[in-house]
């Protein structure tokens, strides 16, 4: 039989073989593609070609507008993003674990949860003017309760069994928490975080559009009412890299964490 | 010594109804003895256990080691459980140390009192090794381990074999039996298996249910050590006369609870 009658690998195959990285990188690039076709095609102020988008952004970082608003918007989001973290864990730690503590707060958590976060900048607006305090305020808003509920339900969720081997040798409520409780819950506490880092990079941007004079969301809604289109849509692609690098950077912790989770299961999720 | 004088226990359930899981139970176990509970399931053999762990309140009676009233878990005691109960995220070495952990043992203290143990079950080798990476007889050497690591004057097994096959649960059953020739600490072990029961224990302690209370204990008067040939054991007419008499007083009580709809098996 000659090699030319063997099948060649059909589209599927092809696909299945791409390692993660390299389907993402092929994602991008048919993504960048269809943007720069429908741009020109449509020739609509609001969405022009990515080539011009790129452009455009070469010029905002090279005249300094970019990496001064960047830098504040960074800061904003380290800032309240630490916040969060701190109270969803602290929080949530204790409403999974305490049923008492779960009733004080469980109620609060889930009416703010479910509020639209964006309604609080007003109040922090009045109260704390429009300085790093409010933006903050606003970021905290966002990402902290989904990460509170995560990591209550995660410790709740910790096997009955390993608690109480854990007290059979003795161990204190903290070593019970520092060396069962949490390593244990640390997997379900990072699917949380994650979505608590996507909510803070919105939240920021929220925030600074709403309230701000400095930072990216300010910036891009200034581009918007310039009718700068190829300018909001090169603040857009920062944010998006902020955001994505923000996530990347969750899971590159949470790989070093949970790394005894077997690979197979994680595949699976 | 254990002495356990009037023990009672009911779980209240989340429907309002109450189960006696024990009720009015005395046990002396002595010095050093290795005692098997054997009783169909739900007749309250892990809630003794959990007692005498201190990991869970009775309602009435005492429990006492060495005179000494149970409150709580107690270094004197250890506990092997039967789902391992291993941390999936530490390596062998450091699940054997946990108990030397939570005492606070210094780093370098426990790690070199784990490895002995580890070899002592028969894993050198695998210290580096997660619990998912290993078989459930070798995770359940892990738990073993990690109790003698502390060592107890007092091992609480429950059923501690049960969920390793067949081939697996007589190599453990002979290298318990030789690691407790060596050093013979108090060992209660609960079990399903007439056959367990009686190749493991001194005496076998016969649980009914509702209320879970004992129905009898019976000596077995098997010579020790029995590690060396558990088949030859098992050819002996004692042996089959014991397991014989279990089985009989097994399956009345299992006909009792078939006749109140309870275990059809
Ligand atoms: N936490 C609990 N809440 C309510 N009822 C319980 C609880 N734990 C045990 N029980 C009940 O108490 C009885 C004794 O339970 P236990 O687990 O001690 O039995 P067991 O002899 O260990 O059974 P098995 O051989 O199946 O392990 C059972 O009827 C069980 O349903
Ligand atoms: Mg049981």
């Amino acid at each position: 039989m000659s090699a030319a009658l063997a099948p060649s690998p059909s589209l599927r195959t092809r696909v299945e073989r791409l390692s993660g990285a390299q389907a993402s990188a092929l994602s991008l690039a048919i993504g960048a593609v269809l943007w720069e076709i429908v741009g020109r095609v449509a020739q609509v102020p609001f969405f022009p070609p990515l080539s011009e988008v790129l452009v455009r952004l070469g010029d905002m970082v090279v005249t300094g507008q970019i990496v001064g608003n960047l830098a504040e918007s960074l800061g904003n989001l380290v800032i309240g993003f630490g916040v969060s973290l701190t109270i969803g864990l602290v929080l949530g730690t204790a409403m999974g674990r305490y049923r008492r503590v779960n009733a004080m707060f469980g109620i609060y958590v889930y009416a703010l949860l479910t509020a639209p976060s964006l309604v609080f900048a007003p109040i922090f607006f009045s109260i704390l003017g429009s300085g790093r305090g409010s933006i903050v305020g606003v970021v905290v808003m966002y990402s902290t309760f989904i990460m509170i509920i995560t990591t209550a339900s995660a410790v709740e969720n910790v096997s009955p069994g390993l608690v109480e081997m854990g007290r059979s040798y003795g161990a204190g409520e903290w070593r019970l928490l520092t060396r069962v409780i949490l390593p244990a819950a640390a997997p379900s506490i990072f699917t949380g975080i994650r979505l608590g880092v996507g909510r803070a990079v919105t939240g920021m941007i929220n925030g600074e559009m709403f309230i701000a004079v400095v930072g990216l969301g300010r910036i891009v809604t200034q581009a918007g009412k310039r009718f700068d289109g190829a300018g909001v849509l090169a603040i857009l692609l920062v944010i998006i890299v902020v955001a994505v690098a923000a996530v990347a950077l969750t899971q590159l912790v949470d790989r070093r964490i949970t790394s005894w989770v077997p690979q197979t299961s994680k595949d699976a999720a | 010594m254990i002495e356990i004088r009037g023990l009672s226990k009911a779980y209240r359930g989340q429907d309002g109804s109450q189960v006696q899981a024990l009720a009015d139970v005395d046990l002396t176990v002595r010095d050093n003895e290795f005692l098997t509970v054997l009783g169909p399931s739900g007749c309250g053999k892990t809630t003794m256990l959990k007692m005498i762990a201190g990991l869970i309140p009775w309602d009435e009676g005492s429990i006492a080691i060495d005179g000494v009233e149970v409150d709580g878990p107690g270094p004197e005691r250890a506990m092997v459980f039967q789902n391992f109960a291993l941390l999936p995220w530490a390596t062998v070495l450091d699940n054997v140390a946990f108990g030397l952990e939570m005492r606070g043992v210094g780093k370098a203290e426990r790690h070199e009192r784990a490895r002995e143990l580890v070899t002592t079950v028969g894993l050198a080798g695998f210290e580096t090794k997660r619990p998912g990476e290993l078989s459930g007889g070798m995770q359940q050497r892990v738990g073993l381990a990690r109790a003698l690591a502390v060592q107890p004057k007092v091992l609480l097994m429950d059923e501690p074999f049960g969920a390793v096959d067949e081939q697996t649960r007589r190599l453990l059953q002979e290298e318990l039996l030789a690691i407790w020739e060596h050093n013979r600490v108090t060992v209660v072990f609960i079990t399903h298996s007439m056959e367990e029961a009686v190749l493991l224990g001194d005496r076998v302690v016969l649980m009914s249910a509702r209320p879970g209370q004992i129905s009898e204990i019976v000596d077995v008067p098997l010579e020790r050590p029995r590690s060396s040939d558990v088949g030859g054991l098992e050819r002996s007419s004692e042996y089959s006369e014991i397991t014989a008499h279990l089985w009989e007083r097994l399956r009345e009580m299992h006909a009792e609870h078939g006749r109140v709809g309870g275990i059809a098996s």
